[in-house]
């Protein structure tokens, strides 16, 4: 595709806003029957990283060394963020009761601010409702990287394959080949393992039947110990993510949930940022902690 | 390929099952290979241990198996040799030495390579086989061994509505963490006739565990004994029916004794012993935090009388079977071994000494002075994977093949409880095989290695077996009946598909457990200030980096530490109160010194630690090994005083006396976590609070 074709047709390959999207409450008119979703419980993860460590396996992420990784180059797609309580006061650190972990990826927003940003159109929606990055049309300029309000897109510095630390030989022959190696000057992120989503779309296309959750599994869901991740089609209402989205009442296209007015309300579900209306497609299920001992 | 096999399609991936070789606990995995490479470890679905899923170390399998800097081919002195060079060496050392002379050190073993050791000892004439592990939960073993009847029972996380840990980090390195990770799972969703469990963590310095607990106690370190008895003494307070001779011990342990002298309120002590009094069954752990210490079987033994009081055992501890053939059991490994082995080779007595899968030059403590003793041997063999210190020390260095490259059958330590009928004797033999073609053609797997030297001296015995292979699937198929196949079924498709399953389920010996647990001869002792070195050390283990013999896979050394998150360094945890009286800050180079040794580090400012505690990780600090391991980090093991639990001679970890001081240097910590610390961008609190009878997560999808 030329870029004159590209931005002749803008409004085909950016969703500024999903409720304004045609067909809107009910996604009628969403471009397919699939909208990949994720929902994660704090409650269930124990911050092992084992999550991150399978991402770097599957998706072919560089080791940066101690010094890029100063510079905050690192390449983790998923990471684990810790928190304390901080309920005695600003800066004075509680661990009575533990410790909070987040995963934090990719959210796969709706109305991505990522995608708004992009000089060239590297970074779009798929119809698939992921948030996609064309590395060959990505120019660098790193707008989506400072639009990002989660910080999860990651930018080539370097060349890694030249990098003494990432691939020195053999290790190059880890390399998943379903996917890129990418080069200096790209930008890159979680793309909720976009190999293999692909292949279970093709794979039920061949054998005409819609996708199922036993499909697929991303690589951080299949890794996860104790199972705290849950990865699906949110438009099959048979799939496991769409019966805990619905369950906690939480919706794609609202930026403020009805059960958050609510008072007494014990649900746990819950999207970050949601305020700043990106409609991420990844729910979070809120730590419990006993109150009794 | 010349000729491509038939199961081969290009681009699309073929798995095989295996068994993973990062830890002891043995977990199912699965190889995805792809044109004849493999690309990644996955979990094998089926298996009772980790039920597909993996953990960061096991996933780093891979790295091991492609690591640049593996031993390529045999080397004397330095010096590359040919194979049957190096064999016939051997031979020559060994040509005159009795059997009493020689010494074999290994970690943790079983099945088959270890039924072949074992005759290669039995032809040499030589009992001293060592079985040494750096981290070892071997007082545990024998703790339990006392109070239970078995050294390695079933826990049942999974069936508890209370567990209280004495730091046992059994969601990060604590003996089978990713089948413990499981049984959190259901404990904690509350799907289950028990509701949604609570997690209490007891430590002076937390661990993964710890940072998932619904209330963690920063204990005195070494007063975890004294805690366990003081909540009995509670206990027996609010109400619950103690044995008479448990309540005679713990009689002196009033409340506010205990609170004093373990640092805990007694608001606290009184809530948990309300708690574990109503709700019922619970689970009560001693992991290595209570363990590390001159009195460590005696802390872990009066852990125990509380399983005993609140009536755990046989509903949450439960019996273990054990697999039928002696052979091929599990050895397993500790410090006490090295400790023997170190006499002997400083008394002059073993002129010939092998070394396979461990690294005690690098991980005995250095008051041990391990390298020197290691010196005086004659002639030293090493099989090893990488160059690391052992490997340097060693006169003879023999390159072994990856896990991934190798025949093994491992027999887990700690036996799971699959679901079903016949799960008390359960056991199972889970098959290691190679999932690619050798990288490197000179080097070889243990087994075909040990093969070799036993022809060297049986050559009749062994002719029938032209590799290990043929020895693995010779010894598996004349135990077929036993090992759960029919006498009638073919040798061929009982073999393939048991390679295709990944392991074998064997009815085992079904164990039994007592609650024996006796408060007789319990003494704990009072903590002594030491005024030069007045912190304590705990030498934390990670559930990436553990004793360090992975420390060269690079995505270890680039996954954060959870708690910290810190990369590539190592560093010493310091309480904020402690560091504020020490006027030490985030950042700055300090001394960190024992009677021992010294080392220079990172400080971290933590909360979640004793202020009476430091904290170092262990597993960095290699002088050798590979380019991602070498120059990383401090070794904390060279300055561990040489102290033992009296009663089952393991190192006493946790028993070093420190100081600290300031060298004037400062770094920025290289880490994941920005300036902020800890803090959320304005919410305070890290989870919502609610009583366990409110909070019902079971309805949940």
């Amino acid at each position: 595709m030329s870029v004159s074709n590209l931005l002749e047709n803008w409004s085909k390959f950016r969703h500024t806003h999903p409720v304004d999207d045609k067909g809107h409450p009910d996604w009628e008119a969403y471009p397919s029957d699939i909208k990949w979703a994720m929902s994660i419980d704090l409650d269930a993860c124990t911050g092992c990283n084992a999550c991150s460590v399978a991402c770097y396996a599957e998706n072919n992420l560089p080791v940066v060394g101690k010094e890029k990784y100063s510079h905050g180059q690192a390449m983790h797609w998923m990471r684990i963020e810790r928190y304390w309580d901080e309920t005695a006061g600003v800066g004075e650190f509680s661990a009575d009761q533990g410790a909070r972990f987040l995963p934090m990826m990719c959210q796969q927003c709706e109305a991505a601010p990522c995608e708004t940003v992009c000089p060239v159109g590297a970074t779009n929606h798929t119809e698939d409702g992921l948030n996609s990055q064309i590395y060959n049309r990505c120019i660098g300029s790193r707008y989506c990287s400072a639009n990002c309000p989660y910080k999860v897109r990651y930018f080539n510095w370097y060349n890694y394959p030249e990098q003494e630390n990432a691939w020195p030989s053999p290790l190059n022959q880890q390399l998943n080949p379903d996917l890129t190696v990418r080069t200096k000057g790209v930008m890159e992120k979680c793309t909720f393992c976009k190999q293999r989503t692909y292949t279970a779309r093709n794979n039920a296309k061949t054998e005409g039947r819609p996708v199922q959750d036993s499909d697929v599994q991303t690589a951080c869901q299949e890794a996860c110990p104790v199972g705290a991740i849950t990865f699906g089609n949110l438009f099959n209402p048979e799939s496991q993510v769409a019966k805990q989205w619905q369950s906690q009442q939480v919706e794609l296209t609202k930026e403020v949930q009805d059960k958050d007015e609510k008072e007494g309300n014990r649900l746990r579900g819950y999207r970050i940022l949601e305020e700043l209306r990106p409609y991420p497609s990844v729910m979070y299920l809120e730590r419990v902690r006993e109150s009794a001992v | 390929y010349v000729t491509l096999p038939s199961y081969v399609i290009p681009s699309i991936s073929n798995y095989f099952n295996s068994t993973c070789a990062q830890c002891e606990a043995g977990c199912n995995i699965m190889g995805r290979v792809r044109e004849g490479r493999v690309l990644k470890a996955e979990g094998n679905p089926n298996s009772p241990i980790n039920r597909g899923r993996m953990c960061g170390l096991g996933l780093s399998g891979v790295q091991a198996h492609y690591n640049p800097d593996r031993v390529r081919q045999p080397l004397l002195k330095g010096e590359a040799i040919a194979w049957d060079k190096a064999l016939g060496v051997i031979a020559d050392k060994l040509n005159g030495v009795k059997g009493a002379e020689v010494a074999f050190l290994t970690g943790n073993m079983s099945g088959h390579v270890q039924a072949l050791l074992g005759n290669y000892m039995d032809e040499l004439g030589s009992k001293n086989h060592f079985s040494y592990e750096a981290i070892s939960p071997a007082v545990l073993r024998a703790a339990n061994k006392k109070a239970y009847g078995v050294s390695m029972p079933r826990y049942r996380i999974d069936k508890a509505r209370v567990v209280v840990s004495f730091g046992a980090d059994f969601l990060g390195a604590w003996v089978s963490p990713v089948h413990f990770s499981q049984q959190y799972a259901q404990f904690r969703k509350g799907n289950r006739p028990e509701g949604r469990g609570v997690l209490v963590q007891i430590e002076p310095k937390m661990t993964l565990t710890g940072a998932n607990a619904d209330r963690w106690i920063a204990v005195r370190p070494g007063s975890e004994g004294v805690l366990a008895l003081g909540i009995i003494n509670a206990l027996g307070k609010a109400g619950l029916a103690i044995p008479a001779d448990i309540a005679a011990a713990s009689k002196a342990y009033t409340t506010e004794r205990v609170s004093s002298e373990t640092d805990v309120s007694a608001e606290q002590i009184e809530k948990l012993a309300a708690l574990l009094k109503e709700r019922t069954p619970s689970l009560v752990l001693a992991g290595s935090a209570a363990e590390g210490y001159a009195h460590g079987s005696q802390n872990a033994a009066a852990i125990a009388l509380l399983n005993r009081v609140l009536g755990n055992v046989g509903k949450t501890v439960e019996a273990s079977a054990s697999v039928p053939f002696p052979q091929i059991a599990p050895t397993v490994g500790n410090r006490a071994s090295l400790v023997s082995l170190n006499d002997g080779l400083a008394a002059g007595k073993y002129k010939v000494v092998f070394s396979y899968g461990v690294n005690p030059v690098f991980s005995a403590p250095a008051a041990l002075k391990f390298k020197d003793n290691y010196a005086k041997a004659d002639f030293k063999v090493a099989f090893a994977q990488y160059l690391d210190e052992t490997a340097q020390a060693a006169d003879l260095v023999l390159p072994l093949d990856s896990a991934m490259e190798d025949w093994a059958t491992v027999v887990p330590e700690y036996m799971v409880t699959p679901e079903g009928a016949g799960s008390a004797a359960y056991a199972q033999m889970s098959f290691r095989q190679p999932l690619m073609d050798k990288l490197y053609p000179d080097t070889r797997g243990i087994g075909d290695i040990l093969l070799a030297l036993l022809k060297q001296r049986k050559a009749d015995k062994y002719k029938e077996f032209d590799d290990f292979y043929a020895y693995l699937r010779s010894a598996v198929l004349k135990n077929k009946v036993a090992l759960g196949g029919k006498a009638t079924d073919d040798d061929d498709a009982f073999w393939d598909e048991t390679l295709s399953k990944g392991f074998l389920p064997m009815k085992g010996i079904a164990g039994t457990v007592s609650a024996k647990a006796s408060a007789s001869d319990l003494k704990l002792p009072s903590a002594a200030a030491d005024r030069d070195y007045p912190l304590r050390l705990i030498p934390s283990i990670s559930a990436s980096m553990r004793d360090g013999r992975n420390a060269n896979e690079p995505w270890l050394q680039e996954s954060p530490d959870p708690l910290t998150t810190i990369v590539w360094d190592s560093w010493v945890e310091i309480n904020p109160k402690t560091a504020a009286k020490l006027g030490i800050v985030e950042g700055d180079i300090v001394e960190v010194t024992s009677r021992s040794g010294t080392i220079r580090t990172q400080a971290y400012l933590f909360p979640g630690i004793h202020p009476d505690a430091v904290s170092v990780p262990v597993g960095y600090g290699h002088e050798a090994m590979g380019r991602y391991a070498k120059g990383v980090g401090a070794n904390v093991f060279a300055m561990l005083d040489a102290v033992f639990d009296k009663e089952t001679g393991e190192l006493a970890l946790n028993e070093t006396g420190v100081k600290i001081s300031k060298t004037g240097q400062r770094v920025l910590i290289v880490k994941e976590e920005g300036p902020v610390g800890g803090s959320q961008a304005g919410k305070k609190k890290i989870a919502v609070q609610v009583a366990a009878d409110k909070v019902d997560l079971s309805k949940e999808v």
